[in-house]
């Protein structure tokens, strides 16, 4: 059996806010296996990103992270900044939804990308001039000799992204965690960078987390998906499982509310009701319940854990579907 | 003399840019919408598709009278919008409604939600008693899917998907013949997507209002129009049926659009299955000469280059503006 790359366990993360403590993320526990690709799909406070931004200590002041986050045995959640930072831009790459404050404004991004491999693969100036060369164009740069003297303003927000990518790959890091990479992206665009994102996945050893809003950027993308809601895993499981098949009602009611360009127009799309939960005012059962057509009194008082089913799939529900 | 609501001819909008020069030689301008032309008929939705700076917004800007046309005319029920007197433009206001983007901004933070949602009947309706007004709002309000005991509340209190509601309640409640929906669905999360659409699309078939709904997202405009005009650069690239477009697009620019649509089904790769045109989208102060989407389409020649492709219709209610539409995909 092959150790995962990243092992999560019971990882919860909370804010203070006044004298209160609101749960952000509620025991989360998963694995990132060895060259697959993850996607962590939600909607916004569902604690997709504040997931992956605990696992590398990137939590805003007031954040608490507790449980566990083994990357190859190793415990990182709460590390020293020292350590963090020797993992972060070497063996965990990073890229977010805005490029442009990932990136120095200050500095050329040949600079910048020289710089991550002087420090993390102890190449000499003249190697890590030409590695950042070499990452322009495996990212497909136009004209990628003279970008490297371009800063980050000068470029499109395509383009940026791309930077932001080759910034995040130039170590070959075991791990990319990209945290809504083309939510800002025209269609022409987004369809750009997620070709490049699938072709850097097939060609590296690179184990990527695609965290998202949006089920089709994940369908073609990832192997396995874990669905989140307020603050907490509802299911996990194979891409082609899930799709054909949720357990959790929530999925199901997501895939079923999900505009496509295969859909019947003409028949109205029937819509999860209710909206999801404020995370300061969490019920004590099941976060969907109040939304959820299977709901029970069970529901209401009880917050199922995520749990194990057949073929590697989990689910957190007390009367799952049965996944035909 | 036709039946549409709303006509649009050869519009044009330009904004100026940069201050000029000492003498004001240097002043340039920006053509975000350039010689457009549709109708909206009668208790129809057509979309409005295109990426940024394709000029959508200032399209409906521009049909709204939020911003002056350079050119072009836009007829409201055959009336010239921009030849129109103060009296017939207060009528204009309360027969066109806008739904905007970014619900919370929209609405004013310093008043009730009840108070937001009867303030255009104050203005379009003076006739109606204060206590016709509030009967009014609280049907709105319930209409919309929100509570009565809501129009107390401020705007900062609700949710995303529920400022829409507001928006949509304050739109609907002076009985518009037109809305138009600048993005409206478009910073709400997927669950709550489907329920604002789903209002939207009730509102209509309950009241005929007619829709003019701008998105860069074609599944939603897919789900909402029955015709869609696409735009590239300020351009009309292609105004078809619905059904027509998404099954046999014409237009090289369309075709790229639908095919970088990412499907939800996982048996497609994204490498296999995701078109992605080369390069970005030029800057609109310097437009590419003749057909404005040549710089990266897959089917340029030197034609396109040298001259603007004209409007041509290929079908009923079917127009493009390519020059080799006829030779592609056949």
């Amino acid at each position: 059996m092959v150790e995962p790359v990243l092992k999560i366990r019971d990882l919860s993360v909370s804010f203070a806010a006044g004298d209160q403590q609101l749960a952000a993320v509620s025991n989360v526990s998963f694995d990132l296996n060895e060259e697959e690709c993850l996607g962590i799909v939600g909607e916004s406070g569902s604690g997709k990103s504040q997931t992956f931004l605990a696992a590398l200590g990137l939590l805003a002041r007031n954040g608490r992270a507790t449980g566990s986050v083994l990357y190859r045995g190793q415990e990182i959640l709460n590390a020293p900044r020292h350590e963090l930072d020797e993992l972060r831009g070497n063996r965990l790459g990073m890229v977010f939804q805005d490029a442009l404050s990932g990136l120095t404004p200050t500095m050329r991004i040949g600079q910048q990308l020289a710089e991550s491999a002087e420090r993390h693969l102890g190449m000499s100036p003249a190697e890590a001039r030409a590695r950042a060369l070499e990452m322009l164009e495996i990212v497909s740069i136009p004209d990628p000799a003279q970008r490297l003297n371009a800063y980050p303003f000068e470029l499109s927000g395509g383009m940026r992204q791309r930077v932001m990518i080759a910034l995040a790959m130039i170590c070959k890091p075991d791990v990319l965690i990209a945290d809504e990479p083309t939510t800002a992206l025209d269609v022409t665009v987004q369809a750009q960078i997620l070709r490049l994102l699938d072709g850097l996945k097939r060609h590296t050893k690179t184990s990527v987390v695609m965290i998202t809003h949006d089920l089709a950027v994940v369908a073609g993308l990832c192997d396995r998906i874990l669905i989140m809601y307020g603050g907490r895993p509802v299911e996990l499981g194979a891409t082609a499982e899930i799709f054909s098949g949720p357990l959790h009602p929530y999925t199901a009611g997501l895939l079923r509310s999900m505009p496509t360009l295969s859909i019947d127009p003409e028949v109205d799309l029937p819509a999860i009701p209710g909206q999801p939960p404020d995370i300061s005012q969490l019920p004590a059962g099941c976060a969907f319940a109040e939304r959820c057509e299977r709901a029970s009194d069970r529901c209401l008082r009880e917050d199922p854990l995520l749990t194990a089913r057949t073929n590697a799939r989990s689910v957190a529900c007390h009367f799952p579907l049965d996944g035909n | 003399m036709t039946d549409a609501l709303l006509q649009v001819e050869a519009l044009n909008v330009d904004y100026a840019v940069g201050s000029g020069g000492l003498l004001g030689g240097g002043r340039k301008f920006l053509r975000a919408v350039s010689d457009i032309s549709f109708e909206i008929n009668a208790g129809e939705t057509l979309g409005i598709v295109g990426e940024t700076g394709c000029g959508k917004s200032s399209l409906g800007k521009a049909i709204l009278n939020l911003v002056t046309p350079s050119g072009g005319r836009v007829l409201w029920r055959g009336r010239d919008v921009t030849k129109m007197d103060r009296k017939e433009l207060r009528a204009l206001r309360s027969e066109m409604q806008i739904v905007f983007q970014d619900p919370l901004s929209s609405l004013n933070p310093r008043m009730t939600v009840g108070e937001i949602v009867a303030e255009p009947l104050r203005v379009h309706a003076p006739e109606l008693s204060a206590e016709q007004r509030n009967k009014a709002m609280i049907e709105m309000l319930e209409r919309v899917g929100l509570r009565a005991d809501m129009q107390n509340r401020y705007p900062n209190e609700f949710s995303g998907g529920q400022c829409q509601r507001i928006s949509i309640a304050r739109a609907m409640i002076v009985k518009p013949k037109l809305i138009v929906c600048d993005e409206a669905v478009s910073a709400l999360d997927v669950s709550i997507q489907a329920q604002i659409c789903n209002l939207l699309r009730d509102l209509q078939r309950e009241t005929g209002v007619s829709m003019l709904f701008i998105s860069h997202d074609l599944a939603v405009v897919r789900y909402m129009a029955q015709r869609i005009l696409v735009m590239y650069l300020g351009n009309l690239m292609e105004l078809s049926p619905r059904d027509e477009l998404f099954e046999r697009p014409r237009h090289p620019y369309s075709r790229a659009l639908i095919g970088a649509v990412p499907e939800a089904d996982p048996n497609l790769r994204i490498v296999d299955s995701l078109v992605a045109l080369e390069g970005e989208i030029p800057s609109p102060l310097s437009p590419p000469s003749g057909c404005v989407f040549r710089t990266r389409c897959p089917n340029a020649t030197p034609a396109c280059v040298g001259s603007v492709p004209q409007r041509e219709a290929v079908g009923p209610a079917h127009t493009l503006a390519c020059h080799h539409w006829r030779t592609l995909y056949d």
